[in-house]
């Protein structure tokens, strides 16, 4: 169910997305991208449900709470006369996960950095779409507490991604309310990887590599991040909620692996001017 | 403005087959009893690492291992009768490294040692060591009355560090031999075997070789890869060793009699070693019976397998006689040896 509700969703963006294109004009530079001092800081906490799959470490699949900690910074450039803007996310997660019988469980953690950029058009004042590509980094393991001679798996990728984004802006009482729609999608990158059997210790210890380096792209499994976010203003404060998906899969060395969460988030969000003169500003403030 | 829409029309064309990229899952079994079996021979039969050697020295063939037990299933048998059944079939691999754990009992093939001589008794070797042995890291030791060093190392689940080591061979160096025995230690890590075994050598040597399978075939193996044995950091006993081996050698502890082998001034002397040449890895049923089996197999410095055990330089067993004795016919052989 939803992995259709994720391909239609896919498929809407793929087919808008030349339109939106077409349809961009010159002067249509959303107004609060104008300045490139201005920046936008959110913080965010996620709580939800993880299913993993690693064959390394386990036939079955785990599932249980994953928790997941998420710094956004975004901002404007001068690139191409103002429309293109930077999104940094850092983020990590941890989850605790069990078997389907409750006799394995697994502990996991990633870290991770996304460094996006997109380039911004204005459909109209109240609709923006942006479009751009990103790269990725992201670290962490995966721990079954019975195995072994195969008790963890240590991941280790990097990605070059396509992301989009749609921002909605909608006015009630007098406030600006925002709804936001973005994934992003790795396209291809590279990936650490025991080979099918091979031991860490042959790996760490006796420092025998076997296709340990593995190139990743969406044909041989996909993965996608989704986050569909609401920021609702409230005494000068901006909250945000809303849900992150993430379907992360991996099929390498005859090894599979899956990530497929769905998070409650809730965060809060700063907009603010940067400025980078302050005695410039201050001697214009005086003037006037 | 026009490139960047036929950019965006590109991207979107390229994209569209990744529509029919379904989701990455494993063909898992039902938590049932045939779903149990399948999955339990399914795993060995995508991972186990010794069918060829087994095929080869017992005739073992895996698919006539399924049609023999498939047809002692029963849809309604116990969890107790399905673990049966099971065992009866791992059995049959004839490997100590093979385990099925459930919650009220663990099949497993001890024949390796269960069915010859032990060759060993604590409670002789107790009156060799004494009470007022040193111990360190797990291993005991002490100089015996005729000038010979005398190390036990009952497992290979601790730690050495190289303080450890370098203590247990500056308070041995002042004897004309030492004897290193692991009669009894079914094994541990293969770090620690490794690392007391270069202790005993003085140049980068070829200990043994190990490999992997890179996929589901029975002979889908890597190239073996060398293990290469260091010289130590420390203290090096640079005079002759003998170790002592019985058929409770295994796993680890049959490693290091492997790497042991590939040393200078090293005789073996005892029995067989019981084998358990392979690294074994970890998996699990539907039902979370939890198995373990041979993932990667290891060869000696001539390549021969190393999983039926390991054959000592100078075979001896314990007699009756030197048992009643309180005699330990192997440590006394060994002493005799050194004083040579």
């Amino acid at each position: 169910m939803f992995m259709k509700i994720f391909k239609i969703l896919l498929f809407l963006f793929l087919c808008i997305s030349p339109f939106v294109a077409a349809q961009e004009k010159p002067d249509s530079i959303p107004a609060w991208t104008q300045d490139n001092s201005f920046r936008t800081h959110a913080t965010m906490f996620g709580i939800g449900h993880l299913n993993i799959l690693d064959t390394y470490l386990s036939p079955e699949e785990y599932t249980g709470t994953q928790f997941k900690l998420m710094r956004e910074n975004m901002r404007m450039t001068r690139l191409l006369n103002n429309r293109i803007s930077v999104q940094n996310i850092i983020q990590g997660h941890f989850a605790y996960t069990k078997s389907p019988t409750e006799d394995g469980k697994q502990l996991s953690g990633m870290f991770g950095w996304n460094l996006t950029w997109h380039y911004n058009w204005s459909i109209t004042p109240a609709l923006h779409i942006l479009l751009g590509p990103g790269m990725s980094i992201n670290g962490g393991f995966t721990y079954n507490t019975r195995n072994g001679n195969n008790p963890a798996q240590a991941r280790l990728s990097t990605d070059l991604n396509l992301s989009a984004m749609a921002i909605y802006k909608l006015h009630f009482w007098n406030r600006i309310f925002t709804l936001r729609y973005q994934a992003d999608m790795p396209v291809v990158g590279l990936m650490f990887s025991p080979n099918y059997g091979q031991s860490y210790y042959e790996i760490f210890s006796l420092g025998n590599y076997d296709h340990n380096v593995c190139f990743t792209n969406p044909f041989q499994a996909f993965s996608i991040n989704q986050l569909l976010s609401f920021d609702i203003p409230i005494y000068g404060a901006t909250l945000r909620i809303g849900y992150l998906g993430s379907i992360r899969q991996n099929q390498v060395n005859h090894l599979k692996q899956h990530d497929w969460s769905n998070l409650f988030i809730i965060g809060y969000v700063k907009h603010f001017y940067l400025i980078k003169n302050k005695n410039y500003h201050h001697s214009q403030i005086a003037r006037k | 403005m026009k490139f960047l829409h036929h950019i965006a029309l590109i991207l979107s064309v390229s994209f569209l087959p990744l529509l029919l990229v379904s989701c990455v899952t494993e063909d898992t079994q039902t938590n049932s009893v045939n779903g149990n079996f399948q999955a339990l021979w399914q795993i060995l039969d995508e991972h186990y690492c010794f069918f060829p050697e087994k095929s080869d020295v017992y005739g073992l063939n895996w698919n006539d291992e399924y049609t023999y037990y498939k047809e002692r299933l029963s849809p309604t048998m116990t969890d107790e009768q399905l673990f049966d059944v099971c065992a009866r079939m791992l059995r049959d691999l004839r490997d100590g490294h093979v385990n099925l754990s459930s919650s009220f009992n663990t099949a497993r093939f001890w024949d390796w040692y269960e069915k010859y001589p032990a060759n060993f008794s604590d409670s002789i070797q107790r009156l060799y060591l004494g009470t007022d042995y040193y111990l360190t890291g797990g291993i005991k030791y002490r100089i015996l009355d005729d000038n010979i060093g005398y190390i036990y190392c009952s497992s290979f689940n601790n730690t050495f560090g190289s303080g450890n080591l370098s203590a247990i061979f500056s308070k041995l160096a002042i004897c004309n031999g030492v004897i290193v025995d692991v009669r009894n230690n079914e094994g541990g890590m293969l770090t620690s075997a490794q690392a007391l075994a270069e202790c005993f050598t003085n140049q980068v040597i070829t200990g043994g070789y190990i490999c992997h399978k890179t996929g589901k075939g029975h002979s889908e193996f890597s190239s073996p890869e060398a293990i290469k044995l260091t010289p130590a950091t420390g203290v090096r006993w640079q005079k002759k060793v003998v170790v002592l081996t019985n058929r409770r050698c295994y796993s680890a502890a049959n490693s290091f009699v492997m790497y042991m082998k590939a040393c200078p001034n090293v005789t073996v002397m005892g029995a067989q070693t019981g084998g358990g040449g392979g690294l074994p890895f970890s998996s699990e049923l539907p039902n979370g019976w939890a198995l373990r089996f041979s993932a990667c197999p290891m060869y000696d410095k001539d390549m021969n397998p190393t999983e039926f055990g390991i054959e000592p330089d100078v075979s001896i067993n314990m007699t009756q006689l030197d048992m009643a004795r309180n005699v330990d016919t192997i440590i006394e052989a060994a002493r005799s040896f050194l004083k040579k």
